[in-house]
């Protein structure tokens, strides 16, 4: 049973690497957007990290370095939220009828999307620390925290992209699907402490800020970024990515057996 | 011989009121090909959905192989195998990969994954494309690509939705000759079409659906005796609507006339005048009196058995649709041309 459903995930989770393969475009296409920001926003706002107490609060004077933890969630929430798009394609030309007449788990048919996903956002999270470090951001706990910041975005990622799935399961719709997942990233991304360190924040974004999951994730990149490792820190973002993983992919999950059935 | 597939007052009922499928009850047997005939809306594509358990059916008791659809799904899975009407194969993979991937779904070993995919390639005349993308395919090749991917599991029934709908004629021909080896080789296929041409060709039984119920059940040929009467076309200069007219009434009252068609409709659809007629071939003598008789000319007279046409006519009061026989690329949507030889 178990092994029947790791070969069932491990052959959906195949078709979409060689999809990505086929078309790689799609791993640069939602790059664009945090790059601008990453290369532009930066440039622009690089007072910010002269503010006084900036340094003192974040551990590091220079914006770009502390907005990095913000460039590497838009990228992974960015991605993430596409996820539906490739389930509307497959409701709509057929091939997710071949798949439920298949005698798998329903859930493969999701586990294998998401995995794939997660490699999606490796790759992508990865050029962005590369054109980080390029352009003079310094990762403080070097190799070992680049694998972990690589492995919490791909976690991250793969709760992330429930929104995505169950929205797409909803409205079999993919213009929807992208505009809520462009509706949500960038109101939580302003409303969190990856563009600002939470003290610097206005009071009512504070108390917003502090139930964002997208500031306890964001807090644990800019320490594995700027200072090294605080677990606690670190506990945190996993807890809130678990907490988000388990809520979004139980919906995903239970909509698809509504769908489908 | 033994039923394969055993249906029993199956119904289906979306939302409150709309009731596609409408107490249904049929049974396939081992071994052949067996035709759903119907109307756009009639309930075919409802009805090989709940067979497939792509869709729940509201009541009603469905079996194949003698394993309750409801019970144990699952277990129907393995034994079946479904080509949809959309074309389910991913365009960004090979040939190959589609079927390996229909393999992996099957939880079939490596080794035996490969050789069999080989073989379907093999069989449905791909193999010199197996490394091409389907997306580069024509839409026989990606429909005879789908067929392949229904069939790696080796399955006891093989469901086809509207197997041939948006295919040129020769694609067609091809996909009647593959179900037709495949059904040989002993897999019960069961199809549903609104071609007559194909039910015609294919099935060894049929039923005939209408608004969600079953108006008529038995082999072509049955069917066709249904009508008890042959029938006599006749063509006029220029598709002359009078001159088809005045025939008509030339023709009514013969003794041996059952029925004469309609004029508008016979012409519009470049059919002509039908006569239905008991035992025609004596009468035609009686006919061309008439005809010469009230001053109409004609072009061109023939005798026929009854098609499956003129029977669904008469049980449903509807004409069903003629395959084209221009090549569209969305036949779905296109019901127009001529009537095919």
């Amino acid at each position: 049973m178990i092994l029947e459903s790791v070969s069932e995930i491990a052959a959906i989770f195949g078709r979409w690497n060689t999809k990505l393969v086929r078309r790689p475009i799609f791993i640069f296409f939602s790059l664009i957007q945090p790059l601008v920001w990453f290369l532009l926003f930066t440039q622009a706002f690089s007072a910010i990290g002269s503010i006084p107490g900036f340094d003192l609060i974040t551990g590091t004077s220079s914006y770009i370095t502390f907005f990095t933890a913000a460039v590497i969630i838009q990228t992974v929430a960015s991605s993430a939220l596409q996820a539906g798009i490739g389930i509307v394609n497959d409701l709509d030309n057929g091939f997710m009828d071949k798949m439920k007449v298949a005698p798998i788990n329903k859930s493969s048919i999701l586990f294998g999307k998401v995995f794939s996903d997660a490699i999606t956002i490796v790759v992508q999270v990865f050029i962005i620390l590369v054109i980080g470090m390029l352009v003079g951001v310094k990762i403080a706990t070097g190799l070992p925290g680049v694998v972990l910041i690589l492995l919490l975005s791909a976690l991250f990622g793969i709760a992330w992209s429930g929104i995505s799935i169950f929205v797409a399961l909803t409205t079999k719709n993919s213009e929807t699907t992208l505009l809520i997942g462009l509706l949500t990233t960038f109101p939580l991304l302003f409303l969190s402490a990856a563009v600002m360190p939470l003290r610097l924040l206005p009071d009512w974004v504070q108390k917003v800020a502090e139930v964002n999951p997208f500031t306890y994730i964001a807090q644990a990149f800019q320490e594995l970024i700027i200072r090294g490792y605080n677990w606690e820190i670190i506990g945190q973002a996993f807890l809130a990515i678990i907490i988000i993983g388990v809520i979004t992919l139980a919906a995903s999950t239970a909509m698809f057996r509504r769908t489908v059935s | 011989m033994d039923d394969i597939i055993v249906v029993k007052d199956l119904r289906k009922v979306y939302g409150k009121d709309v009731t596609a499928v409408d107490g249904i009850s049929f049974s396939v047997r081992k071994g052949e090909i067996f035709g759903f005939l119907g109307p756009n809306g009639a309930g075919k594509s409802t009805t090989i959905k709940i067979l497939t358990t792509l869709v729940s059916k509201t009541s009603g008791q469905v079996t194949i192989d003698d394993i309750d659809l409801e019970k144990n799904p699952k277990a129907v899975r393995r034994i079946i195998g479904y080509a949809s009407q959309e074309v389910g194969v991913d365009d960004d993979l090979t040939a190959r990969e589609n079927l390996l991937l229909q393999c992996g779904f099957h939880h079939m070993p490596r080794d035996k994954a490969r050789k069999k995919v080989e073989e379907l390639l093999d069989t449905v005349g791909l193999k010199d494309a197996g490394n091409r993308r389907s997306g580069t395919f024509s839409g026989g090749m990606r429909k005879r690509l789908d067929l392949a991917s229904s069939l790696v599991s080796d399955p006891l029934v093989l469901f086809l939705d509207e197997p041939t709908t948006g295919l040129d004629p020769q694609s067609r021909q091809s996909v009647w000759e593959y179900v037709r080896s495949l059904n040989r080789q002993g897999t019960t296929i069961f199809l549903t079409t609104q071609y007559m041409e194909e039910a015609d060709r294919l099935a060894d039984r049929l039923c005939i659906i209408d608004q969600g119920k079953i108006v008529a059940e038995g082999t072509p040929k049955d069917l066709k005796a249904k009508i008890g009467a042959d029938i006599i076309s006749l063509k006029f200069k220029d598709d002359d609507l009078a001159m088809c007219r005045m025939g008509a009434e030339a023709v009514r009252n013969l003794p041996g006339v059952k029925e004469v068609g309609d004029c508008e409709v016979g012409i519009a659809s470049g059919s002509g005048l039908m006569i239905m007629a008991q035992n025609g071939a004596a009468i035609i003598p009686q006919v061309v009196r008439a005809l010469d008789g009230a001053g109409v000319s004609i072009e061109q007279l023939s005798l026929s058995a009854p098609s499956l046409d003129e029977v669904f006519l008469k049980l449903t009061g509807k004409k069903l649709k003629v395959i084209e026989t221009k090549v569209s690329t969305r036949g779905r949507f296109g019901g127009r041309g001529r009537r095919g030889p």
